[in-house]
């Protein structure tokens, strides 16, 4: 899952304070999961918007609405509609960047603002504790590393590691960051994969990752059964 | 000889080497570079410049490297993963070589939030590149070395005659995994190895037994790191927070006896604690030198160079031996002053 | 399975367990609210006899409750005695409301005006059929009114409620027996179009023994009778009752009270085996009484005609392998009892003399010939319930078959068909399961003392009191709310695992989306407050509740004529012990600038609730939590704490002070502390603001100066 956190409010509210009618948009989703951006959250960021005009005497109409996932054009179309239709002057969006962008591409004269600071793709570790664990690198190399990601989880990203800087299981970066490669001998250990650690990894291709500029994936599948729909009519 | 650097020889010769560390200023100011240069000449076989140690910016190893060419020292440029992708990384080896340098150590790198210490801010915000990672690097060295090509494909016409060196920290966790990490490198093509501090003689000479058992002392030269340590809170944070060093308590006890001896008198519990360490120092060296495998040390007195000298004396390695025009060497005071 | 959109098709098996289905958990949720007079309503909607059942039902309902299980159930009924006791004024108020003037509908007579007689009654009337009750003698109330013993149940409750049902426009006619001064097929002349028979059983039955028919030999039921009476029977120092049932254990104690120094009774049961209820026979062992099992009377030893002792046999068995009556006995173990009385309580029999000169048959036996389901006999038009149709059993039941006739005549005179009505009971929700009997913080009831033996076998005055204030509201607060939990809302569930792992009960599940099973949920309302989605809502005090009932305190108000600093106040409900404080401070929200929202359990604000008063314009928020340590929830007052901290840093980030809001816990009562809670809170508020004036003035001086 995205994994976000929500941006302080102070932030929030320089961007919107110039403006009389704002909408604050909610995803179901990911933001939701992670306690950044659901319903519950716009309620909160509104409310203490609300609070923070009234105290400066200023009227501002606040719209609150939450959408299934702001990443997808049916679920965004009606919240781009209800903005363009309802006069509203800016959208302060809580899903991740992915939400921002894609309201902002469908939002000609109306510009959208990222009321959470997105961070990574991650898995709760704990009740209210998320922690990175893939990268999104595009050619997943799990296999090699008995399924603990390098790329995400060691702070140096190397591919034969450990480095000199593991310690009782930690990243010398600091005492709260697991060694990802601590966690990738001692598993290998476990399951007597171990000697597969001493093949030298070669440099990789990093071409699949954001190096290679922004990516897109296609399913052929669904794609061609929109265009043969097209044919059709 | 792969680079025909006065270490290679030395070390093809069978003498028990001696390295050092010189870490170039935070500034352009050459000169410190080469008043360092001068007090340690003749001290240790070859002197490794370090690249941005813990993430701070100084004067790049491979302009350091130079400047000490010119007092007639060898140095060993340390190139690290972190601020290079693997362009440049190749780019700067090859301009090292066209420069002379012969002796590079191939290292991943402390993490730039390191640089953020006491007084000084570093750059904790700064991207790091770890495009490649040390042993990757190893690889794409000897690839450049002795196959001619670069890590993408293309041939090259002239090598760069470089004898690349690795780190190792043996006694750091998971400690069994780090004899394998050490034949990874030893297999990637490190023709030596400079280890991370030892203190706990025992448990290093275990690992190093791992390692000869493995046959890797024969296929690559082991030079025993030795931190120089100049009083016990320096013991204390080293066992603490540095990454695979651990000081046995043993070596505590004497620094904090050293310091207490001194009483109430700072000054003094300074100056005791400062011999102590050296008198610790001069052993580690001389008990590393009899674990089998062991080929020789790499001393790091951090900050502290100009003590340089007196260690390497007390330990009985000095003078240093020489190179002749035909290869033999002989040690010889008079060419090789030191300190 | 049993929850669907929070329509829940189970029921809490106390309501299941009660007879008349009496909503005991909506019940409870009233008085938890102050909110006596609907929890009024609700009872005598379902129990026209609640000031009779507050006191004497045997209450299933306790016995079915599913806290049981954790320690010991609610204490039903002692609740509806307080909620009777609480709303008399309004229970007047509430019977004139209640009455419809009656139409040009067909009569009925109803025959007797025991408890089933007089709730068809009510009901009737209360659909516009004129209704005359006919009882012979002159109490009305049935064994209510003319047996049952003071001591237990002191006629005042049985007029309260009789009183109640006549006020609605029954006519009652007494001292007149059917069959007797009257036939039915009179009553049907007289232009009744329907006749119901609710002559209960009023003949208690005797004993086939060698001189049972001598002196001092009596019958429970006259006995009883004649003890309500002005003039109460005399009794010598040894009475032997015999009979192992309540009926018995009544006439024991009334004895006892009567003088007489050695009571025993006498009963074919083991110890285990013993009808009457546990806690009866409880109390009369406590007044001295004692009981000799497996014993029968085999013979009356008479000294001139007067009974002097009993002969007694050992009873070896009372019921057969099909577990029917049919008692053996070893005629060759007796044991002989001297006694200058014995009182035979084994059992009663209906009179059927109403039906003297009428087509209504009788079946074999002697009994009346009806149809249970349909409750109508032989005779077109004539209907029958309570005992003299479904033979003994409680009051509460009675009341039961008390509705069906009524709506069985309806149905009648509506079609002039019959109707069926079986007796199906609703689905119970099921038991609780042992890991979440586990996670429930124990709280034992209250046990209230009885007036002591020695001195309530002194007279007949009732031995039981009823719950003060405070102490209902303390047992009330023990209710688990059963079936009124949290449920999510699958099209805005993401399934996140906030509730799985906030839940103190270990309910919420992930199918999916999130499940919340009802048997395990206790309506803590914990899950709800965190779900990020607000796909959670709960049927009790529902999740926008408490913004609704601040905005609605807050709207009822002008908030500029307020005093300030405003501060909303959201409290612990629980911790309440007087209605009328709670209405007390409310009213002087004008003058003392404190609008309070109470909340059964405080840990259900959320961040958004604690915001939401800033918006409307309050200074500031005190949130006043249970006492610390004595919340019903595990964890609760963590979180509560959590939601605050992360409320005072949303006030932070938006440039406003932290120290707005306030969190106390209670200490004793809210009665002892929240008034000083809300003075310091107050104090400290008008500091700040003080403070914040005196800095703009200072701020707007300094720019003319400039
Ligand atoms: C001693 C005793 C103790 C009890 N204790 C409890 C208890 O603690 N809790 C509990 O729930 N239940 C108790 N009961 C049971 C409860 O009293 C009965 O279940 C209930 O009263 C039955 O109601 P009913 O309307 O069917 O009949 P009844 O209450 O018997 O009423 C019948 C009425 O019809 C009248 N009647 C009969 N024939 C005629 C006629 N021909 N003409 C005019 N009027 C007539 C009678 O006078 C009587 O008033 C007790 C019963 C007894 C005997
Ligand atoms: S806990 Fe409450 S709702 Fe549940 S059975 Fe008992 S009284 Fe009824």
């Amino acid at each position: 899952m995205i994994v976000a956190e929500r941006k302080p409010l102070s932030e929030i509210k320089q961007y919107v304070e110039k403006y009389k009618k704002i909408l604050i948009a909610g995803c179901g989703t990911c933001t939701t999961v992670c306690l950044a951006g659901g319903e519950k959250e716009v309620g909160v960021v509104a409310a203490a918007l609300r609070i923070a005009f009234l105290k400066e005497d200023r009227e501002v109409e606040i719209i609150e609405d939450c959408i299934t996932r702001q990443c997808e054009p049916e679920f965004v179309e009606p919240i781009a509609e209800k903005v363009r239709d309802g006069g509203i002057e800016a959208v302060l969006s809580l899903g991740c960047g992915v939400g921002v962008n894609f309201l902002s591409e469908r939002l000609d004269s109306v510009l959208v603002f990222p009321g959470v600071n997105t961070k990574f793709f991650g898995a709760a570790v704990e009740p209210g504790v998320w922690v990175e664990m893939c990268a999104g690198c595009g050619n997943c190399i799990l296999d090699v590393t008995g399924g603990i990601c390098p790329i995400a989880r060691c702070s140096k990203s190397i591919l034969n590691g450990p480095c000199g800087g593991s310690q009782d299981g930690k990243c010398e970066i600091s005492p709260d960051v697991d060694c990802g490669w601590h966690l990738i001998v001692s598993r290998m250990q476990k399951m007597g994969t171990l000697e597969r650690l001493s093949e030298f990894v070669p440099p990789r291709d990093w071409s699949t990752s954001r190096a290679g500029g922004p990516r897109r994936v296609i399913h052929e599948g669904m794609r061609s059964q929109n265009e043969g729909s097209e044919e059709v009519t | 000889m792969k680079s025909g650097s006065k270490l290679e020889q030395l070390i093809a010769a069978g003498h028990f080497v001696l390295t050092s560390e010189l870490g170039p200023p935070m500034d352009c100011n050459g000169e410190v570079v080469l008043e360092k240069a001068r007090l340690l000449k003749g001290c240790a076989d070859a002197f490794n410049i370090t690249d941005n140690q813990t993430g701070v910016v100084r004067l790049s190893s491979i302009a350091a490297a130079e400047l000490i060419m010119r007092e007639g020292l060898e140095p060993v440029m340390q190139m690290t993963c972190r601020d290079r992708n693997r362009l440049a990384i190749q780019s700067d080896l090859l301009g090292a070589a066209a420069l002379g340098i012969k002796n590079c150590l191939c290292i991943a790198g402390d993490h730039q939030s390191f640089g953020a210490v006491g007084r000084l801010k570093g750059h904790p915000g700064a991207k790091n590149v770890y495009d490649v990672d040390s042993i990757q690097l190893v690889a794409i060295l000897k690839g450049l070395r002795d196959d001619g090509v670069q890590q993408g494909g293309d041939p090259l016409e002239k090598r760069p005659a470089l004898y690349i060196g690795a780190a190792w920290t043996p006694l750091g966790d998971p400690v069994e995994f780090r004899p394998f990490r050490l034949k990874k490198k030893v297999d990637a093509g490190a023709d030596f190895i400079q280890t991370q501090g030892v203190y706990d003689v025992e448990l290093f000479r275990q690992q190093m037994k791992i390692a000869v058992d493995m046959g890797l002392h024969e296929r690559t030269a082991i030079l025993a790191g030795i931190i120089v340590p100049k009083n016990l809170g320096m013991l204390k944070y080293m066992n603490s927070s540095v990454a695979g060093v651990s000081v046995p308590e043993t070596l505590m006890k004497r620094m904090e006896q050293a310091r207490l001896a001194a009483g109430d008198d700072k000054k003094q519990a300074s100056k005791n604690q400062a011999e102590e360490g050296i008198r610790i120092t001069v052993e580690l060296i001389q008990k590393v030198q009899e674990i089998p495998g062991v080929r020789g040390v790499h001393i790091q007195a951090i900050e502290w160079e100009h003590k340089v000298p007196e260690i390497v004396k007390r330990a009985g390695l000095y003078p240093r031996p020489i190179i002749t025009e035909k290869g033999e060497n002989n040690a010889s005071e008079s060419e090789n002053s030191c300190g | 399975m049993s929850q669907q959109n929070g329509e829940s098709t189970v029921i809490a098996p106390c309501t299941v367990g009660c007879p008349v289905h009496t909503d005991n958990r909506q019940l409870v949720d009233y008085i938890i609210h102050g909110e006596y007079e609907k929890a009024l309503r609700l009872l005598l909607d379902a129990n026209p006899f609640s000031s009779v059942c507050g006191r004497i039902c045997h209450h299933p309902c306790e016995q079915n409750c599913r806290r049981s299980k954790v320690e010991a159930p609610i204490g039903l009924r002692r609740l509806k005695r307080f909620v009777i006791e609480a709303t008399k004024e309004h229970r007047l108020a509430y019977s004139k409301a209640r009455q419809v003037p009656p139409g040009e509908m067909e009569r009925v007579a109803i025959v007797g005006s025991g408890p089933s007689g007089m709730t068809a009654a009510r009901d009737l009337v209360s659909m516009g059929y004129p209704v005359t009750v006919f009882e012979r003698s002159e109490n009305p109330g049935g064994l209510l009114g003319n047996v049952i013993p003071r001591y237990r149940l002191p006629y005042e409750a049985v007029k309260e409620d009789i009183d109640d049902i006549l006020s609605l426009g029954v006519k009652l006619v007494t001292g007149m027996e059917i069959g007797r001064d009257i036939t039915i097929e009179n009553l049907f002349r007289e232009g009744h179009s329907a006749v119901l028979l609710a002559t209960g059983l009023s003949e208690s039955r005797t004993l086939n023994v060698p001189g049972i028919d001598s002196e001092g030999v009596m019958l429970a039921l006259p006995f009883l009778q004649t003890v309500l009476s002005p003039i109460p029977p005399v009794l010598g120092k040894r009475v032997a009752i015999l009979g192992g049932g309540n009926v018995a254990i009544d006439v024991a104690r009334s004895a006892r009270r009567l003088g007489a120094e050695k009571v025993t009774i006498i009963c074919l049961e083991s110890p285990e085996e013993i009808p009457a209820w546990k806690w009866e026979v409880e109390e009369a062992h406590d007044e001295g009484i004692s009981i000799m099992h497996s014993r029968g009377p085999r013979k009356v030893f008479t000294d001139n005609g007067h009974i002097k002792a009993l002969e007694l046999k050992r009873c070896t068995s009372v019921f057969d392998s099909d577990g029917r009556f049919n008692p053996q006995y070893d005629e060759m173990d007796t044991a002989t009892l001297l006694a200058d009385n014995a009182i035979i309580a084994i059992g009663q029999r209906g009179d059927l003399t109403s039906l003297n000169g009428s087509d209504v048959q009788t079946a074999p036996g002697g009994r009346l010939r009806c149809d249970p389901k349909t409750q109508a006999t032989s005779r077109q038009g004539v209907f029958a319930c309570g005992e003299v149709l479904t033979g003994a059993g409680s009051a509460v039941e009675a009341v039961r078959d008390g509705h069906r006739a009524a709506r069985a005549i309806v149905h009648y005179l509506e079609t002039g068909d019959l109707i069926e009505q079986p007796y199906d009971d609703p689905q119970a929700l099921g038991e609780l399961p042992d890991e979440t009997v586990e996670k429930i913080v124990k709280r034992h009831p209250l046990v209230l003392d009885l007036v002591k033996p020695e001195l309530r076998i002194k007279d007949f005055v009732e031995i039981e009191r009823g719950f003060s204030e405070a102490e209902a509201l303390n047992e009330a607060k023990r209710c688990l709310a059963c079936t009124t939990g949290a449920f999510a809302d699958e099209e805005k569930c993401a399934a996140c695992l906030t509730c799985v792992r906030i839940c103190p009960f270990g309910v919420a599940t992930i199918e999916k989306t999130a499940v919340m099973p009802q048997e395990k949920c206790q309506a803590c309302g914990l899950c709800a407050t965190q779900c990020p989605a607000a796909a959670i809502a709960l049927k009790r005090f529902g999740t926008t509740q408490m913004r609704d009932e601040l905005r609605s305190a807050m709207e009822s108000q002008n908030t500029e004529l307020m005093a300030k600093p405003l501060i909303v106040s959201y409290c612990c409900l629980f911790e309440v012990t007087s209605r009328n404080w709670v209405s007390e401070t409310t009213v002087n929200c004008l003058e003392s600038g404190i609008v309070r929202v109470m909340i059964p359990c405080v840990a259900r604000l959320g961040v958004l609730d604690i915001l939401s008063p800033f918006e409307m314009g309050a200074d500031g928020v005190v949130i006043i939590g249970c006492s610390s340590g004595d919340c019903l929830y595990p964890t609760a007052e963590q979180r509560l704490e959590n939601t605050v901290r992360e409320a005072r840093g949303v006030l932070g980030e938006i440039g406003l002070e932290e120290e707005v809001i306030d969190y106390w816990r209670t200490e004793g009562s809210a009665e002892v502390s929240w008034s000083s809670f809300w003075e310091i809170s107050r104090r400290k508020l008008k500091l700040m603001k003080d403070n914040e004036g005196e800095r703009a003035n200072d701020s707007s001086r300094a720019k003319t100066t400039v």
